[in-house]
C-alpha cells in the first residue's frame, strides 16, 4: 500500500520541486557571458559546402570560414580577398582569308598602335590569324579595330555565333582574367592555399555530379590556367562582366577533396569543412546550434572572439525570444516595432535602406494593360506615401524602378510619379475607359475590372493589395484580391504567365545584370519575364550592360536601363523598405586593422554601406578588450 | 496466439504498404519544390535545375520516383533532398531528444493524472471533485499552443529566463550543477505543457472507471470485512480500474518517437516534430515518406503490443 501511495503522490512532488528549482536556476544564472558571438538563423542550414549550398542560413555560417578570391568593402567596392591583384585584359582574334592579308593589315595596326589607340598592348601574326592583346576586355575597342580594317578594304572573316540567334562578329573576343594569389594564407588543417585549389573549386563546380547552383556564374569560362602556384588565368568565351563577381565565391580546398567522389562530400567535408577563413569550424548539433572557434593563423590576424555560435531557430518569433532573454546577441526588427526600440537606451539600433523592392506586376499579355496610358494611370492612382506610412511605419521610400538606392549603379535622379488620382482619372478617359452605369470604367463593352494575386503569410504584400484595391475604386477601376499559398502562386499562375496582376517583391544584391527578369527571351513558362515585357530598346542595353567592364560606362547603361524601363512602368513600383537590426547596448566594439600597418582602429559597431556587420571577423566584446589577449 | 500474431503481422504488412502509397503522393502532389534556392532566382539557370532534378530522380514518373523510393528506404539508402545525408541517420539523431521529451511528458501526465483522477474519484461530489474536474476541463478546453504561448511571454517578459533549445548559451556555468539543473529546465519546461492534456484526459478516464469500480460488490465486500478506505482504494478499486491505460499503452510507443510540432518550435526543441515539420517546409519528400512510413509502424506494433498487453491481464479478453 505504502509504494502506491508512494507513487501517487511522490512522482508528481519530485517533479514540481525539480520544475521550482530548474526555474530558480535558470531565472539566476551567472550574467558572466563567454567571450562568444550568438547568432540567431532561421531554419536549419543544408550544408557548409560553399559551391553546394543556396539558402541564406548556410551562406551566413560558411561566410565566417571561408574566403573568396574577390570581395566587396565597407564601400560595395570590389577589392581582393585571397587575390591581391586582378588584372584584366582581352584577347580579340581576326581571321583573314590569307596570309598576306594578315600581314597586311598587322602592318595597318601597328602603325594605328603608334598613333593613338591605346588600348592595343601587343599584336601578333600566327598564320591567316591575328591576335590582339586588349587592356580592356569589351566589345567596343574591337568593334572599333573591325571598323578601320574593313574601312581600308580588308575583309576579316566572320566567326559563327556563340549561341543561337546571336550576333555574327567579325572578331572573337576572349577576356582573360589574371590573379595574382597571397602566399601567406593557409587552410584550417595547416596546408599551404594555392592556385591548385582555385582550379579545383572552379572544376567542381562545373561537375555535374556536384550540382552545384553557381554553375551558371561559370558557364563562359573557356579554361582555367594556374602558370604557378600562385597565378590563376581565366579565360572567357565571350565578354560577360558580371563574371568578375563570381569570383567573389569561396575557394575549396581540392587536397582534401579532390580524390573523393562528390557523393562522398556529405560525410566527409559538407558537415565539418575546413576553410582558409577567420573562424573554423568546431560542432554543429543538428537543429541545435553550430559552434565556430577562432582560427588564431588567420592571415589577416587571430579574430578577437574565442568563438560564435549560430543558434538554429525555427521561424523569426523565437528568434524575438532568444534575443530578449540574451541568447542571441542581434535581431532584425519589425518595422511596427522600430519606434519602441528607438526610444528604449538598452538597445543600439541599426538602420539602412534595404536591397528589396515591393511592386505590383502588371500582365502584359492582357489587352487592357498594352496601353502604357493605363498602366501610368494606375500607378499614379495608388497612394504610395501612404502605404509607406501606414505599411511599413515610414521605415522606407518610394521606389523609382529596377535598382535600390544602395547600389552603385542606381540613379537617384529617376522621378517617381506622384500620387495623382486626378491626372490618373483623365489619362483614363483618354484612353478610351469612361465610367459605366455602375461606376466601374468600360471600354467597347468590357468593364476595367481585373484580378489581383498575392501570397498567403506575407501581410506586407496583403495589405498592399488591400490598399490598391481601395485607391482603384476611387478611380472606377475595380480589383479583386487574391490571396493563395506561395507555392500554389507560382505553379497555377507565375510560371505560366497567366495571371493579371501581381504583387511580388525583387532583392537582388549588388548586381547590374537584370537580363533574366527584363529580356524579351526570357518570357517563356518557369522563366522570370513573366509579365511579358519586350522592349527591344531595353533588350539592347541590357546585352551591352553584361559586356561593359568599365564602371563609369557601367553606371552610364544602368541609369539609362532604369529610365527606360520606369518610363514604360511594366511594373508599378512600389518602395524600398528600410531594414532595421537591433543589439543590445555595446555589446560588441570593433577594432579593425587600418591602411598602415600595425595600425588598428577601434570603433563602436556602426552602420557602412556594405552593413553594420559588415566586418564581424573583428567584433569583440567590451568585457574582454583585443589589449589583454595580444 | 502464435497464428494471431502472425496474422496481424501480415495485416501490418499490407497496410504499410498502403500507408507508404499514400503517404507519398501526399506529400508529392503538394504544390512546390525542394529547390534549396528558393523560387524566382534569377541566378539560378534551367540546366542547374534540371541537373538538381536529375540528382534526385525527380525528372522521373511518379510511380518510378516511389519505387526508387521504396528501394532506397529499405536498403538504408534513402538521402534526403535537404542536405544529402542518409534519412535513417537523420532521423536517429533526433531521437535520444525525442525520446527524452516525450518520456518525461508521458510520466508527468501520468503521475499527475493518475493524482487528480484517484482524488477526484474519492472525493466524488466534494470540492475536491469539482477542483479536479474544474482543471482537467480546462486544460482540454485551451489551445495547447495558446497555453504555451502565454507561459512563454510570462517567462520571458517577466523574469528574461531562456527557454529555447536543450540548454542556455553563452554563459559560463559556476558548476555541474547550475548547468544540470539548466538542462533539466529546458526539458521538463516544454514537457510540462506538452503533458497537459495528458493529465487532463487521464484524470478524466480514471475518475470515471474508479468510481464505477467504487460501486461494485467486491469494494462493499472489502469494506465490510473491515479492511482499510486505504487499502479499498489503492489495492482493490484502483487495480482494476487501470485496464484502460493499459489498452492506450499501445499508444506509447508511437507517441515516444512522435513529434509535438507545435511547442517544440515554440521551444525551439531539436526532436522530431521539428524534423518533420521543416521537411514539410523544405518539400523534402524522402525524409517525409520515411518519418511516416516509421511512425506508421509503430502505431500498427503498439496496437498490436496494447492488445496483447490486454489480453494478459484480463483473462476475459480473448485473440482469435
Amino acid at each position: 500500500m505504502r509504494s502506491i501511495r508512494l507513487f501517487l503522490y511522490g512522482i508528481p512532488m519530485t517533479l514540481l520541486v525539480l520544475l521550482v528549482a530548474a526555474f530558480v536556476n535558470a531565472s539566476f544564472l551567472s550574467v558572466a557571458k563567454k567571450n562568444e558571438m550568438s547568432i540567431g538563423i532561421i531554419g536549419e542550414p543544408s550544408t557548409l559546402n560553399p559551391i553546394q549550398q543556396a539558402d541564406s542560413a548556410s551562406g551566413q555560417v560558411a561566410g565566417l570560414m571561408f574566403n573568396g578570391l574577390l570581395k566587396y568593402n565597407q564601400d560595395i567596392e570590389m577589392v581582393g580577398d585571397l587575390a591581391t591583384t586582378w588584372d584584366l585584359s582581352q584577347e580579340t582574334t581576326f581571321q583573314f582569308g590569307s596570309e598576306e592579308e594578315a600581314t597586311k593589315a598587322l602592318s595597318l595596326l601597328n602603325v594605328k598602335r603608334a598613333s593613338n589607340s591605346r588600348s592595343i598592348t601587343t599584336i601578333a601574326r600566327d598564320g591567316k590569324n591575328l591576335t590582339l592583346t586588349l587592356s580592356q576586355p569589351g566589345l567596343t575597342d574591337s568593334e572599333n579595330i573591325a571598323h578601320i580594317l574593313t574601312a581600308t578594304g580588308l575583309h576579316p572573316l566572320p566567326f559563327p555565333p556563340l549561341e543561337k540567334g546571336g550576333k555574327e562578329r567579325l572578331f572573337k573576343a576572349e577576356p582573360i582574367i589574371r590573379f595574382t594569389l597571397r602566399k601567406d594564407v593557409r587552410w584550417h588543417d595547416g596546408a599551404p592555399f594555392t592556385s591548385a585549389d582555385v582550379a579545383f573549386t572552379y572544376h567542381a563546380i562545373m561537375d555535374e555530379r556536384v550540382a552545384s547552383p553557381r554553375s551558371s556564374d561559370f558557364e563562359l569560362v573557356s579554361s582555367l590556367e594556374t602558370p604557378d602556384p600562385y597565378s590563376v588565368l581565366v579565360r572567357y568565351k565571350k565578354p560577360f562582366s558580371p563574371a568578375l563577381l563570381s569570383w567573389m565565391q569561396s575557394i575549396l580546398p581540392s587536397h582534401l577533396l579532390e580524390k573523393v567522389e562528390p557523393a562522398k562530400w556529405s560525410e566527409i567535408y559538407n558537415r565539418h569543412p575546413v576553410g582558409t577563413g577567420p573562424f573554423k569550424f568546431g560542432n554543429w548539433k543538428t537543429n541545435e546550434f553550430i559552434r565556430l572557434i577562432k582560427n588564431p593563423d588567420y592571415f589577416r590576424g587571430s579574430p578577437w572572439l574565442d568563438s560564435v555560435v549560430f543558434r538554429v531557430l525555427p521561424d523569426p518569433l523565437t528568434l524575438q525570444l532568444a534575443f530578449q532573454t540574451k541568447q542571441v546577441d542581434f535581431w532584425a526588427v519589425d518595422p511596427w516595432a522600430v519606434k519602441s526600440f528607438e526610444k528604449d537606451k538598452r538597445f543600439d539600433l541599426f538602420s539602412s535602406a534595404g536591397n528589396m523592392y515591393n511592386y505590383i506586376g502588371w500582365n502584359l499579355r492582357r489587352p487592357m494593360f498594352q496601353d502604357l496610358r493605363v498602366r501610368k494611370a494606375l500607378a499614379e492612382a495608388i497612394n504610395i506615401p501612404q502605404m509607406i506610412k501606414y505599411i511599413i511605419y515610414g521605415h522606407g521610400v518610394q521606389s523609382n524602378g529596377i535598382f535600390t538606392p544602395k547600389m552603385w549603379f542606381y540613379d537617384p535622379k529617376v522621378q517617381p510619379l506622384p500620387y495623382d488620382p486626378k491626372a490618373a482619372a483623365a489619362l483614363l478617359d483618354e484612353a478610351g475607359w469612361k465610367p459605366g452605369p455602375d461606376g466601374i470604367r468600360m471600354k467597347d463593352g468590357k468593364r476595367l475590372s481585373f484580378t489581383l494575386l498575392a501570397n498567403n503569410g506575407n501581410e506586407v504584400r496583403r495589405d498592399i493589395a488591400t490598399l490598391v484595391q481601395d485607391d482603384l475604386k476611387k478611380i472606377g477601376v475595380e480589383v479583386k484580391v487574391e490571396i493563395y499559398e506561395w507555392s500554389v502562386l507560382l505553379k497555377r499562375f507565375v510560371n505560366k504567365g497567366e495571371f493579371d496582376a501581381i504583387v511580388l517583391g525583387w532583392g537582388l544584391g549588388n548586381d547590374f545584370d537584370q537580363y533574366a527578369i527584363w529580356h524579351s527571351s526570357q518570357t517563356h513558362p518557369e522563366e522570370l519575364n513573366f509579365v511579358g515585357y519586350n522592349n527591344p530598346e531595353v533588350d539592347h542595353l541590357l546585352t551591352d550592360l553584361r559586356q561593359e567592364y568599365s564602371r563609369p560606362e557601367i553606371i552610364r547603361l544602368a541609369a539609362n536601363l532604369q529610365q527606360r524601363i520606369y518610363e514604360n512602368q511594366p511594373y508599378t513600383f512600389l518602395f524600398v523598405p528600410e531594414g532595421t537590426s537591433v543589439m543590445w547596448k555595446n555589446t560588441y566594439r570593433i577594432r579593425r586593422p587600418g591602411s598602415k600597418p600595425g595600425e588598428w582602429i577601434d570603433s563602436p559597431v556602426t552602420m557602412t554601406k556594405a552593413g553594420w556587420d559588415y566586418d564581424m571577423e573583428w567584433f569583440y566584446r567590451p568585457e574582454y578588450p583585443p589589449g589583454a589577449k595580444r | 496466439m502464435t497464428s494471431f500474431i502472425i496474422r496481424r503481422l501480415a495485416l501490418s504488412a499490407v497496410l504499410l504498404f498502403i500507408i507508404s502509397i499514400i503517404s507519398f503522393f501526399i506529400v508529392t502532389l503538394t504544390p512546390g519544390s525542394p529547390y534549396p534556392w528558393g523560387e524566382l532566382n534569377p541566378k539560378i539557370s534551367a540546366e542547374v535545375k534540371a541537373n538538381f532534378r536529375k540528382k534526385f530522380h525527380l525528372d522521373r514518373p511518379l510511380h518510378e520516383q516511389y519505387a526508387l523510393i521504396m528501394r532506397d528506404l529499405f536498403t538504408g539508402n534513402l538521402r534526403s533532398i535537404k542536405d544529402d545525408r542518409p534519412v535513417m541517420s537523420r532521423i536517429l539523431e533526433r531521437l535520444p531528444a525525442t525520446v527524452a521529451l516525450n518520456l518525461t511528458s508521458i510520466v508527468i501526465s501520468l503521475s499527475f493524472g493518475t493524482l487528480l483522477g484517484v482524488t477526484a474519484a474519492r472525493y466524488s461530489g466534494h470540492w475536491q471533485d469539482a477542483l479536479s474536474s474544474f482543471i482537467a476541463f480546462l486544460f482540454i478546453a485551451l489551445p495547447g499552443f495558446w497555453i504555451t504561448y502565454m507561459v512563454v511571454i510570462a517567462l520571458v517578459k517577466g523574469f528574461g529566463v531562456p527557454i529555447l533549445g536543450t540548454n542556455s548559451y553563452g554563459i559560463e556555468f559556476p558548476n555541474g550543477l547550475a548547468s544540470g539543473l539548466d538542462t533539466l529546465w529546458h526539458l521538463l519546461l516544454p514537457a510540462t505543457i506538452l503533458a497537459l492534456g495528458g493529465i487532463a484526459s487521464q484524470s478524466r478516464y480514471l475518475r470515471a472507471t474508479m468510481i464505477e469500480s467504487l460501486r461494485e460488490d467486491y469494494i462493499r465486500t472489502a469494506r465490510s470485512k473491515g479492511l482499510a478506505e486505504e487499502v479499498v482504494l489503492y489495492k482493490h478499486a484502483l487495480r482494476n480500474s487501470i485496464r484502460p491505460i493499459i489498452a492506450g499503452i499501445g499508444m506509447v510507443l508511437p507517441a515516444l518517437i512522435g513529434g509535438a510540432v507545435v511547442i517544440e518550435t515554440i521551444f525551439a526543441y531539436p526532436a522530431m516534430g521539428r524534423l518533420g515539420y521543416e521537411a514539410v517546409l523544405e518539400r523534402d519528400y524522402p525524409t517525409l515518406v520515411a518519418l511516416n512510413f516509421v511512425v506508421a509502424a509503430l502505431v500498427l506494433l503498439g496496437n498490436l503490443i496494447s492488445d496483447l498487453l490486454s489480453a494478459a491481464v484480463d483473462p476475459r479478453v480473448r485473440l482469435e
